[in-house]
């Protein structure tokens, strides 16, 4: 059966990489002794995947991933089970049973909801940051990305869906971001943050939460 | 604790974790893993169990794990992890004036009462210092007072402390289960009795297995080591190994630390027994950990349901000097496959013998997962394997490849040593030879019968001579020599169908050479290279020879005097003051058969009275032969 699975990934295991949380989980299973199933060929391995990574230092409410196993369990067996043999800092939110869905999580993606607390460098006033914030959303958004060609000049702006100041001060600012996650590819924050700095000519270090991936569920609820 | 304390703690926390936060691998220093060990109280007595290297290799390393358990089962003792920080947690570290800190309770090293170094490769040492100075700790024991933390150390280099007997306060010579416990006790009744440092020392210097060299001063005459005067009469002459007499009854890992990051050992390890019976005459650990002592079939598989369960690992790795030796192997292998292989564990046995190994037992371990298969003739011809004592024929290897390439292996890795004590170009050429034997039996089986390609590793080392072999007393050979065996090998090997060829580069095994067997002089080499910018010695990428070569000159000293030299028989050794049990007459008359090239036989089918006089206290080899007599 496929099981689907909601998960939180908080402190201090948002600075575990998504290759370290696959044996993480792969772990946790063995611990909870579920029935896995495996993978043919050489080297077999479980039947686990996420609907997508989330980069190293972000936290997150609700992250997804699937995994195939060889015996019916209920969703909320599975959830009690994992739950109970997880480090501290990742939980099973929710699991359902997918039936016959077969899409995988990645395609269902539509987009990804944060908060991002910025502590600036140096004091900054309010009306500078408003100001940023309208410059950024009014026009293009060029960033250096990284490509398999090299650096290339980019417009992030178009996966920006929305950005909001939710809290102020001279020293801090907390951000309602709101960006495209798809199976294509996602906002990249990190150069989204750089294009503010540079905006606003100084630095900040900053926490940033996935709050939630909209998931398009509609064919899995038929 | 007052407010104003807990908030400045909790600030201090914050900003430790800002650090973590910036390096490129976080896990390295953010504890909380699976079963990470957690205490609270006030009147703990605080042991930071360090590691001289990356997290990675550090949480592989099986006796601190083992040392981790034992200490954190006393009720007295919290027990924290900490690894040398990677080059760039130490920028960090530096630039923020934030001392080094331990992984579960991220605090600053300075603030524990004693902390541990594990001492198992000589090129490590340097990162002893990083950890010292990024803890605010002077470097020299001379320059620490009271308030400092005791630092102390373990571990196989223990066998010659004295190149970093200054740095050092307390050595533990042997096994570490039992002796940590009864260090930790004579500390913490100092600790109560209100005892001073030197007092301490002096308490401590009186557990068996225990050496505080601050109560010894070498001597030197004509520039070379003469002896060791002893300062304390409280002191013993000479420090005698501790063994665990029953390694079954031992205490072992416990539930291991889980890392979230890959490690190089990411599996349970299980240590089938300790020493070996083997006796080859390059290898320090065939030497250093004898007796024999074996663990129990149903221990191990005891210890490895718990560790299965309590960990969701899946691979197991049934380890010791040399596993095809274990007395129930046969039982084990086929017992443990069995029990494991439905939940798709895969089980390794390295250090499988080349003489012990069943086809039948290849054939089950072929169920699971196909790890390489590794194989360590260690010289190229049968009169070189005679001088080091390998009892290994050729027509061994050539069988047990052959079983295994018919059992679906394609990978096979074979270790050799070059510059072994007279060894020859036609040495050098018989391990080219051999090679080529391999790839024959390989390619010269039906194709329906075998794998697709030969993978064929031909990996060749540098020996160092170590303390308490009988090579002790011989040469490495000099870096151009080095380069040429290695050249003339290469040579030999190209053309050969499926051979690869590895080999590490010598500069390192020179130092390590010195640093095995040399003296307390090499102690400000060390700081003097290190304040050179040496770092990671054994990392390629960061070894820095010219910090090396000004540090030895600084000290009027040279690479070369104690790499390359010959120690003559009657010469005294900068270590004779530790008793290894393995006595040094024995050593010398096996440094005698190696040239003669007669071979000893394994001490499982004849005492060849290694201990001396305390065979017969020391040896349960020797004791259940004597009363089956």
């Amino acid at each position: 059966m496929r099981m689907i699975a909601a998960f939180s990934k908080l402190e201090p295991v948002k600075f575990v990489s998504h290759l370290d949380m696959q044996r993480l989980f792969q772990r946790a299973f063995r611990r909870a002794e579920l029935p896995l199933a495996y993978s043919k060929g050489f080297n077999p391995h479980p039947l686990l995947s996420f609907a997508t990574a989330i980069s190293v230092g972000f936290t997150s409410g609700g992250e997804y991933f699937d995994v195939m196993l060889t015996e019916p369990v209920s969703p909320e067996e599975f959830t009690e089970r994992v739950n109970a043999v997880l480090p501290e800092g990742v939980r099973i939110t929710s699991a359902v049973d997918a039936g016959e869905f077969k899409a995988s999580l990645t395609t269902l993606m539509q987009s990804a909801e944060y908060e991002a607390r910025l502590s600036f460098a140096e004091p900054v006033e309010k009306a500078a940051f408003g100001e940023a914030i309208s410059s950024l959303l009014g026009g293009e958004i060029i960033v250096d990305k990284k490509t398999k060609g090299g650096i290339k000049p980019v417009d992030i702006r178009p996966m920006l869906i929305s950005m909001e100041l939710a809290e102020f001060s001279e020293t801090s600012a907390k951000l309602a971001i709101k960006g495209a996650l798809t199976a294509e590819g996602g906002l990249p924050l990190e150069l989204l943050f750089g294009a503010l700095e540079a905006k606003l000519g100084t630095s900040f270090s900053r926490l940033v939460h996935r709050e939630r991936i909209e998931m398009d569920w509609s064919d899995l609820k038929k | 604790m007052n407010t104003q304390a807990a908030s400045s703690a909790q600030t201090r926390l914050e900003r430790i974790n800002a650090l973590i936060n910036k390096v490129e691998k976080p896990t390295r220093y953010m504890g909380g893993e699976l079963n990470m060990r957690v205490k609270e109280g006030d009147g703990l007595f605080r042991f930071a169990l360090c590691f001289p290297d990356t997290y990675e290799i550090g949480m592989s390393h099986l006796g601190s794990r083992i040392i981790y358990n034992v200490l954190n089962n006393r009720a007295d003792t919290y027990c924290e992890r900490c690894y040398a920080p990677w080059v760039d947690m130490e920028a960090l570290l530096r630039e923020s004036g934030e001392k080094l800190f331990s992984i579960e309770t991220k605090r600053a090293l300075d603030e524990f009462d004693v902390i541990g170094f594990s001492l198992l490769y000589e090129m490590c040492y340097t990162n002893i210092l990083t950890m010292l100075e990024l803890s605010g700790i002077p470097l020299r024991s001379s320059e620490r007072g009271e308030d400092d933390p005791l630092i102390v150390a373990g571990g196989p280099c223990v066998c010659n402390p004295e190149p970093i007997a200054d740095i050092i306060d307390v050595f533990f010579f042997g096994d570490g289960e039992e002796v940590v416990n009864d260090f930790m006790d004579v500390y913490a009744e100092a600790r109560k009795n209100g005892a001073n440092k030197h007092e301490t020392l002096v308490s401590l210097s009186r557990i068996p297995g225990i050496y505080v060299p601050a109560f010894y001063r070498p001597e030197y005459e004509n520039g070379q080591f003469a002896r060791l005067v002893k300062t304390e009469p409280a002191a013993p002459d000479t420090i005698e190994r501790r063994i665990v007499r029953d390694l079954d009854k031992a205490e072992f890992t416990g539930d291991l630390v889980v890392p979230y990051m890959s490690i190089v050992h990411d599996r349970i390890a299980l240590e089938l027994f300790r020493g070996c019976t083997r006796g080859c005459r390059f290898c320090q650990a065939g030497f250093i950990y004898r007796p024999i002592r074996e663990r129990r079939m149903k221990t191990l598989i005891d210890y490895c349901d718990g560790q299965l369960k309590s960990t969701g690992h899946d691979e197991v790795s049934l380890f010791s000097l040399s596993s095809g030796d274990y007395t129930e192997i046969h039982e084990m292998v086929p017992a443990v496959l069995d029990r494991y292989t439905k939940d798709r564990i895969s089980v390794s046995f390295p250090s499988l013998r080349i003489d012990s190994f069943l086809k039948d037992d290849l054939e089950k371990m072929q169920g699971v997962r196909k790890t390489g298969l590794t194989f360590a003739p260690e010289a190229g011809t049968q009169r070189m394997r005679d001088v080091i004592n390998k009892g290994v024929c050729e027509e061994d290897l050539l069988r047990t490849v052959k079983d295994a390439f018919e059992a679906g292996w394609q990978g096979v890795k074979l270790y050799f040593m070059i510059g072994l004590p007279g060894e020859t170009d036609e040495d050098i050429l018989g391990i080219a030879e051999l090679a080529r034997k391999v790839s024959r039996e390989f390619y010269s089986m039906p194709k329906d019968k075998r794998g697709k390609g030969l993978r064929c590793t031909v990996s060749a080392s540098t020996f160092v001579p170590k303390p308490f072999t009988p090579f002790q007393w011989e040469p490495q050979i000099t870096v151009d020599e080095v380069l040429r065996r290695q050249a003339l090998l290469r040579q030999a090997l190209k053309g050969i169908r499926g051979v690869e060829f590895n080999c590490h580069f010598s500069e390192t095994s020179r130092l390590e050479a010195c640093y095995a067997r040399g003296d307390r002089r090499l102690a400000e080499v060390m700081i003097g290279a290190y304040k050179r910018g040496a770092r990671f010695d054994s990392w390629d990428e960061h070894f820095k020879k010219e910090a090396w070569d000004e540090a030895y000159a600084e000290q009027g000293l040279s690479v070369d005097m104690f790499a390359n030299r010959v120690i003559s028989l009657d010469e005294p050794l900068a270590w004779a003051h530790m008793d290894a049990l393995v006595t040094q007459g024995y050593l010398k008359k096996e440094h005698e058969r190696a040239f003669e090239g007669i071979v000893t036989p394994d001490c499982r089918e004849k005492c060849n009275g290694c201990f001396g006089k305390k065979c017969t206290t020391h040896c349960e080899m020797h004791k259940a032969r004597e009363e089956a007599k």
